[in-house]
């Protein structure tokens, strides 16, 4: 395993009030060497304390974590490893190719060789004409570049990521999705934490969901798109005015898009129906589309069983 | 090897902050002012250039420690650029022993510029005799400030920037009167005494580095003194920075 967690749970005391505050609950997953594997969540779900832990910037209220078969808690765990932290920062006084070879070095590279690797990986992210430029004068999108050079720079067996496509365009964002696959390709394994459902979705073997610092589900991308439930979109020309009819209430909705009339039929074994019905309210049907659950479907759907399973518990306690 | 890393990092930062130029003008204005200033001095014009171009060499360096060092691992803290160093193979031990070693060095640096500056307007004034006293005041000045920032490399681990500074400020000062303390305490009641003789046994006994009289005066002191200073210095600062680490050890980075 190239990630090992078991019951990983942080919690957070005030030093006033002593009050704790759970970040993490017995979290335990599993990233297999070689794959890309995906950890989602909303905003202070867990996801960067689940990263922190694993890199040795926190230290677990209880459970343990591997990374490579070395527990996290030892400094040997991390001679193998690259990590992005979300929102990079970087010693304005240095410039790019300064930087890269101080971290290549930090992480057993030679000195010659951390030179040699810092002048390719700035080239590799297109930083290659900016290598003497003061980190200050970057912007975000060239910080974030520059990040990802960091962590790639002593070529490592395993990457931890944080939001590696945050503050890039989409051509930013290609060149990422590119370089991990690459890397992947390399041999590397990938753990990536990321918004950007549909980026994962394209990258991603397996994924783990996080929501209030709970794992909710892991699974591969395709088991969670195929588990979702399918529809079934009917685009007729114009915007007609005509009332659904009462034996497809609920399963039928509407809206426009680009001028036209979009219906959306949630039950897919209803569309002879449906188009049936179309056909005799006189509608010109332009397209029928089957549309499969996507991941940020799902995602929100775990989320909002999640905010409803949370406040069944509040009211019963 | 990854602490000399880190010190050479530190060291790159503090040299390309403008405060370490700035003072480096301070002290060269310091002794320009000396010079100035000698009519005033009745004949001790020598003794007070020598004497006001050594404590400028503390000051100043004070003023970095206060200003830089205070803020040392603070700063990387709160711009957390600490995340993408200590997420290597580097332990935390190394980092702090790394950043007092960096911010040491630069201070040595700026400790020998104005000692430089100093031997070089003895010179032209014509005692050469001076020299060797300059050299071993700006020795033990060094010596000095590398105890005084380790304990703000503790404080800058474990506080905020205001907070480090002025505890650091505080051993400072405390330091400088920690004979006047051992001396208080003979006279003191048996368990005041032991009080007292452990809390001076704890300040670092920064007149070990004071010579700047004797130096004003162009004596030398001897090397047993010069090897005890050295020793001390590095067992002082091994221990405090051993006491950071501990307490590092442990601390969170959210």
């Amino acid at each position: 395993m190239a990630v090992r967690t078991v019951g990983l749970t942080k919690e957070y005391r005030h030093p006033w009030t002593m009050k704790v505050t759970p970040g993490l609950t017995d979290v335990s997953f599993e990233v297999r060497r070689g794959e890309i594997f995906g950890y989602l969540g909303p905003n202070g779900a867990g996801k960067t304390t689940t990263l922190k832990i694993l890199t040795g910037l926190l230290k677990p209220t209880r459970g343990r974590a591997w990374m490579l078969g070395t527990p996290v808690e030892e400094v040997s765990s991390r001679r193998r490893l690259g990590f992005l932290p979300e929102q990079p920062y970087f010693y304005d006084y240095l410039n790019g190719v300064e930087y890269l070879e101080f971290v290549a070095r930090l992480s057993g590279l030679g000195g010659r060789e951390a030179g040699e690797a810092a002048r390719r990986w700035l080239g590799r992210v297109g930083l290659g004409d900016r290598a003497r430029l003061v980190l200050r004068k970057y912007s975000k999108g060239m910080l974030q570049r520059l990040g990802l050079a960091a962590a790639m720079v002593h070529e490592p067996e395993l990457l931890i990521l944080d939001e590696p496509m945050s503050g890039l365009d989409p051509f930013g964002r290609r060149d990422v999705r590119d370089l991990i696959l690459e890397q992947n390709e390399r041999g590397a394994t990938v753990m990536l934490s990321s918004h950007i459902l549909p980026d994962v979705e394209a990258l991603c073997d397996r994924v783990a969901i996080v929501l209030r610092g709970r794992l909710e589900r892991t699974a591969t991308v395709g088991e969670l798109v195929e588990g979702g439930t399918p529809r079934i979109e009917l685009r007729v020309a114009g915007t007609p005015v005509v009332e659904l009819p009462a034996t497809l209430q609920g399963v039928l909705e509407r809206r426009t898009s680009g001028g036209d009339t979009v219906f959306t039929l949630h039950d897919p074994a209803r569309q002879q129906e449906a188009i049936a019905w179309l056909v005799a309210q006189r509608l010109e049907i332009r397209s029928v589309t089957p549309v499969r659950g996507t991941l940020e479907d799902l995602f929100m759907a775990a989320a909002e069983g999640a905010a409803i399973h949370a406040s069944v518990e509040r009211r019963s306690a | 090897m990854n602490a000399l890393l880190i010190a050479h990092n530190t060291f790159r930062e503090a040299v390309r902050d403008r405060v370490l130029a700035g003072l480096v003008v301070a002290g060269f204005a310091l002794l320009a002012l000396t010079r100035i200033a000698s009519p005033l001095a009745m004949g001790e014009d020598l003794r007070l250039t020598v004497d006001l171009g050594l404590s400028g060499i503390t000051w100043l360096g004070m003023i970095v420690v206060l200003m830089v060092g205070s803020s040392l691992v603070a700063k990387e803290i709160d711009r957390r650029t600490i995340f993408n160093l200590l997420s290597r193979p580097l332990p935390r031990s190394v980092y702090l022993f790394g950043k007092w070693a960096g911010l040491a060095g630069a201070l040595s640096l700026v400790a020998l510029v104005l000692a430089a500056a100093l031997g070089a307007v003895v010179l032209l004034m014509g005692h050469a005799e001076y020299l060797p006293s300059i050299a071993q005041a700006a020795y033990l000045a060094c010596l000095e400030l590398a105890v005084v920032t380790s304990l703000a490399v503790l404080f800058s681990a474990l506080s905020t920037p205001v907070l480090s500074a002025l505890y650091t400020l505080g051993l400072f000062l405390a330091g400088q009167w920690c004979e006047d303390l051992r001396r208080f305490a003979t006279q003191a009641p048996e368990g005041l005494r032991t009080l007292l003789e452990t809390v001076a046994n704890l300040l670092p006994n920064l007149p070990l580095f004071d010579i700047r009289t004797i130096a004003a005066g162009a004596q030398t002191t001897s090397p047993e003194h010069l090897a005890l200073a050295t020793v001390y210095a590095a067992l002082y600062s091994g221990c405090v920075l051993l006491l950071g680490s501990a307490a590092f050890e442990s601390r969170d980075f959210k």
